[in-house]
């Protein structure tokens, strides 16, 4: 894996208010990071200033290695960006439009169609080359948003809320073209939704008044997993020594949060609960202290 | 990279109805000019003329043609700009690999397609008479070179206006504030006469409609235009350092 974004202290302000401030991370090849926050946390502006759109008030950003401040054209040939609204020319139509921003992005002219085709294709929008921009849905003007941003194959793929105001069906579906696109390039995505973090990123940053209140992994399991159980019935007692698990607390809403043991897996637990002639209804992972985390990031946020 | 956003920039004023809108009330105007010139000068008060027929048509229509573009070339102008940062379309141009003098030049030159389309109108109603007239081609195309100078001249200005607001209206209203200033100036009295005199773009176009191409008049338009553009340069630089 190789490191696509490092950045040393990188902090913005806006005259008296600060953006964000202080910010260090490296980013690898194949690594999906969501920056996540609820409204005015500094997602945006980090974002806009690592597309180069904001030059940063202090500190070092580095794309592929090359100092985004000193070499701002060198830095932006590796970047795609999608900004929260879709930058879109309502008067184009979809295949011309990405065609100028394959052109903006100093594509060879002899390689433009085939990497507008190309874009169009991963993103879902063959045969819409002629429709015009300004008739299309907010989930189509996503995606062509999407696919301006990777019609250059950028190594660092730059989403501004990107599933934003999309009905659940466009969710599933740009959720997919990121994982999709994870492959080849690194991804830095805002959102100020913990479930869309949890389930496209590979690691989250949580954002609070502009500073990070906690980093995570989300693709390595906990040293000891806990999943939420449901069973049929209410919760008997003794319910530790019958399912064999580390520790087991009722919560106040009938669940159950079981800490396995280290070697145990949720199909064994299941298992055992059905052994037990519990009955169960429901067993998911539980990612407790991030979400406990987010909305004490949250309840900071609406105290100030 | 320039002739890709130009390029752009063209075609988007004429797939709006702006560019037509402006083009055919141009049209009009100048029509109505036209044909007044010419009752003037071959009508019943012929025999009070004291210019030629070219020099007639040099400074009425191409001098009103100017006076047009000062209103049309704000206009367009705030689209280009001032819209673009409002919904958010320039951050396209913010994020990919193109120096901020690319865009502007570009947008510049987009502009002044348009302006060359405006510019054709009076050339080609002065040419129309060319065959039985007997015009002096070359004084006509010297009028023709002033305007398209001073409707680039006003793009730049309006730009620059345009870099300063994200609302087109404020910006529009900025352009017009500038470019009246720029029409007045030249009617300064007192000791720094000549500098505001030297600043009034119509006493540079007045030499072009009198078939006069001075070098040094080609250096006002460039001068002026340059400087505008290095201003709207600096506040697009600004916005970025916030």
């Amino acid at each position: 894996m190789d490191e696509l974004l490092s950045l040393r202290a990188l902090t913005r302000r806006f005259g008296e208010r600060l953006a964000f401030v202080g910010l260090d991370l490296e980013l690898m090849r194949g690594e999906v990071l969501g920056l996540l926050g609820a409204n005015g946390a500094g997602k945006t502006s980090c974002l806009r200033v690592l597309s180069g759109n904001l030059a940063p008030s202090s500190g070092e950003a580095r794309v592929c290695g090359i100092d985004l401040a000193r070499s701002p054209l060198k830095a932006k040939r590796h970047i795609g960006y999608l900004p929260e609204r879709p930058p879109l020319y309502p008067d184009m139509r979809v295949g011309e439009y990405l065609t100028y921003c394959a052109r903006l992005h100093r594509i060879p002219e002899v390689r433009v169609a085939g990497a507008v085709a190309r874009a169009m294709q991963r993103c879902g929008l063959e045969g819409a080359e002629r429709r015009p921009l300004a008739t299309l849905s907010k989930g189509w003007r996503q995606r062509v948003g999407i696919a301006q941003a990777i019609v250059h194959e950028p190594d660092l793929l730059l989403l501004d809320e990107p599933t934003d105001g999309l009905d659940p069906v466009q969710i599933r579906a740009v959720r997919d073209l990121i994982r999709a696109l994870s492959a080849h390039c690194a991804i830095v995505l805002s959102s100020h939704l913990l479930p869309e973090v949890q389930a496209v990123c590979s690691r989250v940053l949580i954002m609070s008044q502009g500073r990070v209140v906690h980093e995570a992994r989300l693709d390595v399991e906990p040293a000891a997993p806990r999943y939420r159980l449901r069973t049929a019935g209410p919760a008997p007692p003794g319910l530790v020594g019958a399912l064999g698990a580390e520790s087991a607390e009722v919560l106040p809403d009938g669940s159950v949060l079981v800490a396995l043991r280290a070697g145990d897996s949720p199909a064994a637990l299941a298992e055992r609960v059905m052994a037990a002639g519990l009955g169960l209804a429901e067993l998911s992972p539980e990612r407790g202290d991030l979400e406990a985390v987010f909305f004490a990031a949250l309840a900071g946020e609406q105290a100030a | 990279m320039i002739l890709t956003i130009a390029r752009r920039e063209w075609q988007a004023a004429f797939l709006s109805p702006l560019a037509w809108v402006l083009l055919a009330v141009n049209q009009v105007i100048l029509a109505w000019i036209f044909l007044r010139v010419l009752e003037a000068h071959s009508g019943l008060q012929a025999a009070g003329r004291a210019a030629s027929l070219t020099q007639e048509l040099s400074l009425n229509l191409f001098g009103f043609a100017a006076v047009l573009a000062l209103v049309a070339a704000p206009l367009l102008a705030v689209r280009v700009l001032s819209g673009e940062l409002r919904d958010g379309s320039f951050e396209l141009l913010g994020a990919a690999p193109v120096r901020l003098a690319e865009i502007l030049l570009g947008k510049l030159l987009g502009l002044a397609g348009v302006i060359s389309a405006a510019g054709l109108l009076p050339l080609f109603m002065a040419l129309a008479l060319a065959p039985i007239a007997g015009l002096d081609l070359g004084l006509i195309l010297a009028a023709t070179l002033g305007l398209w100078l001073t409707g680039v001249l006003f793009a730049a200005v309006a730009l620059f206006a345009s870099s300063l607001s994200t609302q087109p209206g404020v910006a529009a209203v900025a352009a017009y504030g500038i470019l009246v200033l720029l029409s007045v100036l030249g009617r300064a009295g007192g000791e720094a006469v000549s500098l505001f005199e030297w600043l009034s773009w119509s006493e540079h176009l007045y030499g072009f409609l009198l078939g006069m191409v001075r070098t040094s008049d080609l250096l006002y338009f460039v001068l002026l235009t340059g400087f505008f553009l290095a201003l709207a340069h600096r506040r697009l630089a600004n916005r970025r350092l916030g």
